[in-house]
């Protein structure tokens, strides 16, 4: 499914990414954890191609190397990336805003796009589950929403477009336990053979609701240990210390 | 600047040599009152950052001609109900109105405005024809009043002054929209004035449409005395007009009044738009609010001057304002000045102001959701705009900008 080969980047001359190399199959689901400042975030940001990085490597996705692509293209191709602080815009209303992201990717798949009715038959039906109301769809996109709405909104937007290949940027981070179980319920619905998800966390918590396939710890820009679940257990104990230089 | 003065002398002398003329006096002393100032320069604290002179020196030619131009009024008319108001060239062309309580007559007794605008006097000595619009006490019309604003091909000058007023006695609402339709590109300058009472517990509406202005320049003045209670409610929709200047001066002088007023412009090009606002809080207890937002492509400018004065009885005043750009080309410019003069004690006052670029980090979230990036762009800007048309509290009127908003703005 994807293929990341000696992936490096840069910010101004600060290296952050030291070639990573990751490969996810179809239907895996692969957890990165890993310290503050060990390039998580970054390693969301040069999968979903935001401006700014120097990056150097490939990224196979479906046998296109993503680094050719723009962030739209991305996105249209099958990517998706929840993110860990979904950004308010005001006066751009919710319902809008979903309609014309999932227009626009059934357009570049060369499908129909939905009309206003239809889309809106969708729409119920996907946010009841993620028990997201309708007052909350026509909000300003994510303009005074909650840490949990917001995360529900994404979780919303994924289930939507049904992307190939999923990646979840500390996901849990602001969420209650309540929430928590909303928004891994909702990931784990999607979860089927097809589907591939990179799930980067801090910590074990969300992987007891979301069991992932492998574990990865992320140190200095570099995957520096790869196993199973019982990984994230290991460093639920021991923390991230033997792995930081 | 001499050889426009004396043009605009020359056609003062041959409009009061006319006989249909009335209040020949009034209008010499509001001449004169223009002329001690003249044409407003950028001297003028008030006219620093929008003069006008470049703008009237396009207009030379300043004879005025009775000829009545053809227009075909019903080409343009909404397919919701309404009542209709038609001026063309800055006259009472006609009217439809069946709504009980209204009552429109022509209007040549022009209001002489306490302020010393300069282009207010001219307006004075100048203007004829235009109408005044009473609602009777008591009479909540139910029907919006849409004022067809025409200029023509025909015009008879390329100088053009009128003078509306509208009276809303006790205990009346009222929704009036504007629209001004440009049949062409012709040069011309125009002043508009308009004189707006509310009597106690009076609630105006007053939207607008200025768009698809090419090359004339246009000067709007509403002077807006408020009674007990009474509500003006102001948005203006501002796109592709080339030279506008729109001063609004607002009067709380009864208890509970409040003034609402809301800009939204999309201007690109050289285009230059100036909104000057001042609101007089002359009574405690009274409320206003001023928002603008404002797009700016390529050269454009656009100048916002807010001001809320209090005086030292307004105690409990509650003012508001603000003003945003957004800049979407490095040569574009916003100037805003806000000012805030109080003189009592116990007020709550606020002002703000901004202008930026647009938000990358919204801009890679829209794109990283499948929106090409002209998209989501386009998204967001119309997104930034249309929080001013959330002032708007006509809800049929907010959806009528709402669409006309998605439509604008092809970039």
């Amino acid at each position: 499914m994807i293929e990341i080969k000696n992936l490096k980047t840069s910010i101004e001359d600060k290296k952050i990414l030291n070639g990573l190399n990751l490969k996810i199959n179809k239907g895996e689901v692969h957890a990165i954890m890993g310290p503050n400042g060990s390039g998580k975030s970054t390693l969301s940001y040069a999968l979903s191609g935001k401006e700014g990085y120097d990056v150097s490597g490939e990224i196979l996705f479906k046998k296109k190397n993503l680094l050719d692509l723009n962030t739209e293209e991305r996105a249209q191709s099958g990517m998706f990336l929840a993110f860990q602080y979904p950004i308010e815009i005001p006066g751009v209303f919710t319902n809008n805003f979903l309609r014309t992201s999932l227009n626009s990717i059934r357009k570049a798949k060369n499908q129909k796009e939905l009309n206003a009715i239809d889309f809106l038959k969708l729409l119920k039906e996907k946010a009841k589950s993620l028990q997201i109301n309708q007052e909350m769809l026509s909000r300003p996109l994510n303009v005074g929403f909650s840490g949990g709405e917001k995360k529900r909104n994404e979780i919303l937007q994924m289930a939507l477009i049904e992307p190939e290949f999923v990646i979840m940027d500390e996901t849990d981070s602001g969420l209650d336990i309540d929430a928590l179980k909303i928004v891994s319920n909702g990931v784990n619905a999607l979860r089927n053979s097809d589907r591939s998800f990179l799930i980067i966390t801090h910590y074990q918590r969300l992987l007891n609701y979301i069991k992932p396939d492998f574990v990865h710890v992320l140190s200095n820009g570099k995957i520096v240990e790869s196993g199973d679940w019982k990984l994230a257990l290991e460093l639920e104990n021991d923390g991230y210390g033997k792995y930081l230089n | 600047m001499d050889q426009i003065s004396s043009a605009i002398d020359k056609c003062f002398s041959s409009l009061i040599t006319d006989t249909d003329i009335k209040n020949v006096n009034d209008r010499k002393e509001e001449f004169n009152k223009f002329k001690n100032t003249g044409i407003p320069s950028n001297k003028y604290e008030n006219w620093k950052y929008s003069s006008l002179i470049k703008d009237i020196n396009n207009f030379s030619d300043l004879t005025i001609s009775k000829k009545k131009p053809n227009v075909n009024l019903k080409k343009n008319l909404f397919d919701f109900s309404h009542d209709k108001i038609f001026l063309v060239d800055g006259i009472l062309h006609d009217a439809d109105i069946n709504e009980k309580g209204l009552k429109i007559s022509q209007y040549n007794n022009f209001k002489k405005i306490g302020n010393n605008n300069p282009l207010v006097c001219l307006n004075n000595a100048f203007a004829c024809n235009g109408f005044e619009l009473e609602v009777k006490e008591n009479s909540k019309v139910k029907k919006p009043l849409v004022i067809y604003n025409y200029f023509t091909s025909q015009m008879p000058s390329t100088f053009i002054n009128f003078q509306h007023k509208l009276v809303l006695n006790s205990n009346t609402e009222l929704v009036v929209f504007i629209n001004n339709i440009f049949q062409n590109n012709s040069k011309f300058f125009c002043n508009n004035v308009t004189n707006v009472e509310l009597k106690d517990g009076a609630i105006l509406k007053n939207y607008s449409t200025h768009e698809n202005n090419k090359s004339s320049s246009l000067f709007n003045f509403y002077n807006v005395d408020l009674g007990y209670s009474s509500n003006f409610e102001y948005f203006n929709y501002i796109n592709n007009t080339s030279s506008c200047r729109d001063e609004i001066n607002i009067n709380l002088n009864g208890e509970n009044a409040f003034a609402s007023l809301a800009n939204l412009q999309i201007l690109d090009q050289k285009y230059n738009h100036e909104s000057k606002w001042v609101i007089n809080h002359n009574k405690e207890n009274t409320k206003s609010s001023q928002f603008l937002k404002t797009a700016l492509h390529d050269s454009s400018h656009s100048v916002f001057q807010g001001k809320i004065y209090v005086n030292s009885i307004a105690q409990k005043t509650d003012g508001y304002q603000l003003s945003r750009a957004l800049l979407l080309s490095d040569l574009a410019k916003f100037t805003a000045k806000p000012e805030l003069e109080i003189y009592a004690d116990d007020v709550k006052c606020s002002h703000g102001s901004s202008s930026g670029s647009i938000d990358e980090d919204s801009l890679f979230y829209l794109r990283s959701r499948g929106i090409d990036e002209k998209d989501a762009k386009k998204m967001m800007i119309q997104g930034f705009l249309a929080e001013a048309v959330q002032k708007i509290t006509d809800k049929n009127f907010q959806q009528l900008f709402l669409n006309k908003l998605a439509l604008s703005n092809e970039y």
